[in-house]
């Protein structure tokens, strides 16, 4: 009993005076290996290795969260209040955790002042044991010490907005631009699952007390929000907050975007609330973000794709130029951008054609009769533009269109068209994701959805999934980084994985699929694709 | 009243170590060959485990630092010895610790640096690009001698097979090194952190370099 009101002062004690003046130092040390005085953080590791600066920052291991991870074998413990001072015997078998490190056992000593800046400076745990080689010694001066304790007794302490005691609320985001089909075929998805995740909390909810609910302690029902927004971008990230400030969520899930997805996630990142895998086909490319997750680079990857094929093909194929068309509404500037930045028009003329809002069907004729025999046409438009090509073939050397803007094998591309053009694919094949595929096709099926995208529909599938998983193993540490880490942990293991042949995340990467396939129809009528060559990450 | 035992516990394991102890130094002055070996033993770091191996090595295509499609085999069978570790560039925890120790191995390798072939193979072969390795590279001040390789998961996860060092993710890695005096000569293995002190003694040993 005395110990628990020791602790409690001790924990207490440090961390008013840390939140006024030094919890940013602390931070700056934890995070990113930079001293008070601006100096980098130094550490020795006992194999001779030294560390210095953002490597030899806390975070590294112990993550932003401090609630630890686990490399291959190597357990790296958590550093959060409730892990290293947790009294002697004040937990139970029902508080067992394995992030502890210290299975079963009610009756180890917690961490003091006096231990753990010792296990900071020598690399000797509480038990006197060796740290395992990968904790670094730091050297550092007692100011420095002591403000990194106290930034531990408050890393990870509060309860998250979005949580309560029985209801865990997550939000949807929507844009107005989005396609009105896709919306209502994720948003049957989003419902579904949720739904199904909460009556299987049939007979009402309660914590339950016996030992065997270790790993699933408390359940809590779910509760979507959706959130759609209206307007101009410019006002979305103001409408977010105000959704946010109303509703709190703890993170968001899934979404459907249209010609921007920036204001999003510059909102996400900004309220540190975790935005994952939306349904967008113009990602954010901002990788040192932390909260934002999406399944891949879209255009852009179809971009890098395909600039890396006009590449290759240079010099035999004949291409004396490179003709993009794109709707000036629409995400084709940026990836007619990013194909350029790539280097695919490198050694030949490119130029860009803008279709202009409103512009009917005899302006894209317009532009294509303006073709010459050395030309690449690159075509990001939807389908309804593809449907609109005149049957009769331009004056052309080839042509490109992107798959995820043009309806991928489902694409109306009229016949001529199909027996020449080549797609940028940044997805597995057809014939490869058969069987994994029967996960969320077969969901939708037993839940009688109707299949109106199966792309959107699927990831959507995806997303929850990853989302259940990912909170089930976060036990009750609702923490929203905890859940970006766990997701970058975990991720990778999934063999349900949809249209995408693996997923795969880690610190710093935050599009989990990587590469795709540049593809033509095997007849001119039907949607068998033939890959022109690999999978290839561009 | 359990304090009280734990306690107990922990003075009676001291007890024990001491006579084990001395009967480890007590060996000395009967075995002749017992303070080279102890040397041997605790010249390496403490947690790690040596022992030699055979692997088969199946045709395995790889795609090296500069963008060059390579042989897995070419690239170890001509004539230096190599070391080899497994890394991914967005590896925060083991790999930063594995790569340092190649970039001091190098430095500690002397004259015989040119004949040490070190290779870092990617096991996150979708990140890890040619030129996200060079990067990488770079961040280590890799020298000549010492090269990154990627290639297709399919290739990656081969090559981690045939070393039995394929543990299902990269997520789920584990610290390995792995050493070769020359073509034809046995593996030498290291689980654990090895320290680049650890593995030049290792090279010498095997290549009989003074």
């Amino acid at each position: 009993m005395y110990q628990r009101i020791f602790f409690l002062l001790f924990m207490l004690a440090p961390c008013v005076w840390a939140q006024a003046e030094n919890l940013t130092a602390a931070e700056k040390v934890y995070r990113q290996g930079i001293l008070a005085s601006g100096e980098p953080l130094r550490g020795d590791r006992e194999i001779g290795v030294q560390v210095e600066g953002a490597e030899a920052a806390c975070a590294n291991c112990h993550r932003r969260s401090g609630l630890g991870t686990l490399e291959g074998r190597i357990l790296i413990p958590p550093v959060t209040a409730k892990y290293l001072f947790r009294t002697n015997g004040s937990h139970g078998l029902e508080d067992m955790d394995y992030r502890f490190g210290t299975g079963i056992n009610s009756q180890r000593e917690p961490y003091n002042e006096v231990s753990l800046a010792r296990a900071i400076r020598e690399g000797i745990g509480k038990e006197g044991q060796k740290l395992n080689p990968l904790m670094p010694h730091y050297p550092l001066d007692d100011t420095t010490i002591a403000s990194l304790i106290s930034y531990f007794t408050t890393l990870s302490s509060d309860t998250e907005p979005g949580v309560s005691g029985d209801t865990l609320h997550f939000a949807t985001i929507i844009t107005p631009d989005a396609d009105p089909v896709k919306r209502k075929g994720m948003l049957d998805v989003l419902e579904r699952f949720f739904a199904d995740r909460n009556e299987f909390l049939r007979g009402g909810r309660r914590v339950l007390q016996s030992a065997v609910h270790v790993k699933y302690r408390v359940t809590r029902s779910w509760q979507l929000h959706v959130w759609e927004l209206t307007g101009s971008p410019l006002t979305w990230e103001e409408q977010l907050r105000q959704h946010q400030a109303a509703e709190p969520v703890f993170a968001v899930i899934s979404g459907l975007g249209g010609k921007t997805w920036m204001p999003v996630h510059r909102f996400c990142e900004a309220a540190t609330i975790p935005c994952l895998l939306p349904n967008v086909d113009l990602p954010v490319e901002a990788e040192n973000d932390f909260y934002p997750v999406y399944f891949n680079k879209g255009v852009l990857l179809e971009a890098r794709l395909l600039s890396q094929v006009l590449q290759e093909n240079k010099g035999q194929s004949g291409i004396k130029r490179v003709v993009q068309i794109y709707r000036e509404e629409d995400v084709g500037q940026e990836a007619a951008s990013a194909l350029i930045k790539a280097g695919g028009t490198a050694g030949v003329a490119s130029i860009s054609r803008v279709l202009k809002t409103g512009a009917k069907k005899h302006e894209l004729e317009n532009m294509l009769k303006q073709g010459s025999a050395g030309d690449a046409f690159i075509l990001w438009l939807r389908p309804e533009d593809l449907q609109s090509l005149p049957d009769e073939l331009p004056k052309m050397n080839s042509v490109y269109i992107s798959g995820l803007m043009g309806g991928l094998e489902n694409s109306p591309l009229p016949k001529a068209w199909r027996r020449v053009a080549h797609m940028a694919y940044p997805l597995d094949l057809p014939e490869m994701r058969k069987a994994r595929m029967n996960f969320p096709l077969g969901w939708l099926k037993i839940h009688k959805i109707p299949l109106v995208d199966e792309l959107t529909q699927a990831n959507t599938y995806l997303a929850c999934g990853i989302m259940a998983e990912t909170i089930t193993d976060m036990l009750d540490s609702f923490v929203r980084d905890y859940m970006v880490e766990r997701i970058e942990s975990m991720v990778s293991y999934r063999t349900v994985t949809g249209h995408y042949p693996r997923l795969g995340l880690a610190p710093g990467q935050r599009f989990a699929s990587k590469g795709g396939y540049i593809v033509h129809f095997a007849e001119p009528e039907g949607i068998r694709l033939i890959a022109d060559g690999d999978w290839t990450i561009p | 009243m359990r304090i009280f035992n734990s306690k107990l516990l922990m003075l009676l394991s001291i007890g024990m170590i001491v006579p084990i102890a001395g009967a480890v130094l007590a060996d000395d002055a009967v075995d002749p060959h017992a303070g080279h070996r102890k040397m041997m033993m605790s010249a390496m770091s403490e947690g790690t485990k040596t022992s030699t191996a055979e692997y088969v090595l199946p045709k395995i295509k790889l795609v090296r630092d500069d963008g060059k499609a390579v042989l897995l085999a070419d690239e170890l069978n001509d004539g230096r010895a190599v070391v080899i570790n497994f890394i991914y560039t967005s590896c925060t925890q083991i790999c930063p610790v594995t790569s340092h120790t190649f970039l001091q191995l190098q430095g500690k390798l002397g004259k015989d640096r040119d004949k040490v072939h070190l290779i870092s193979i990617s096991i996150d072969p979708e990140q890890d690009t040619p030129a996200v390795l060079r990067e990488y590279a770079k961040r280590f001040e890799a020298g000549t001698g010492w090269n990154f390789y990627t290639g297709t998961t399919e290739a990656s996860i081969a090559t981690q097979r045939a070393f039995e060092v394929f543990r299902g993710d990269k997520m789920n890695h584990a610290p390995v090194t792995l050493l070769r005096a020359a073509p034809g000569k046995p593996w030498v293995r290291i689980d654990g952190f090895a320290s680049a002190d650890d593995l030049l003694s290792k090279y010498k040993e095997i290549s009989g370099s003074k």
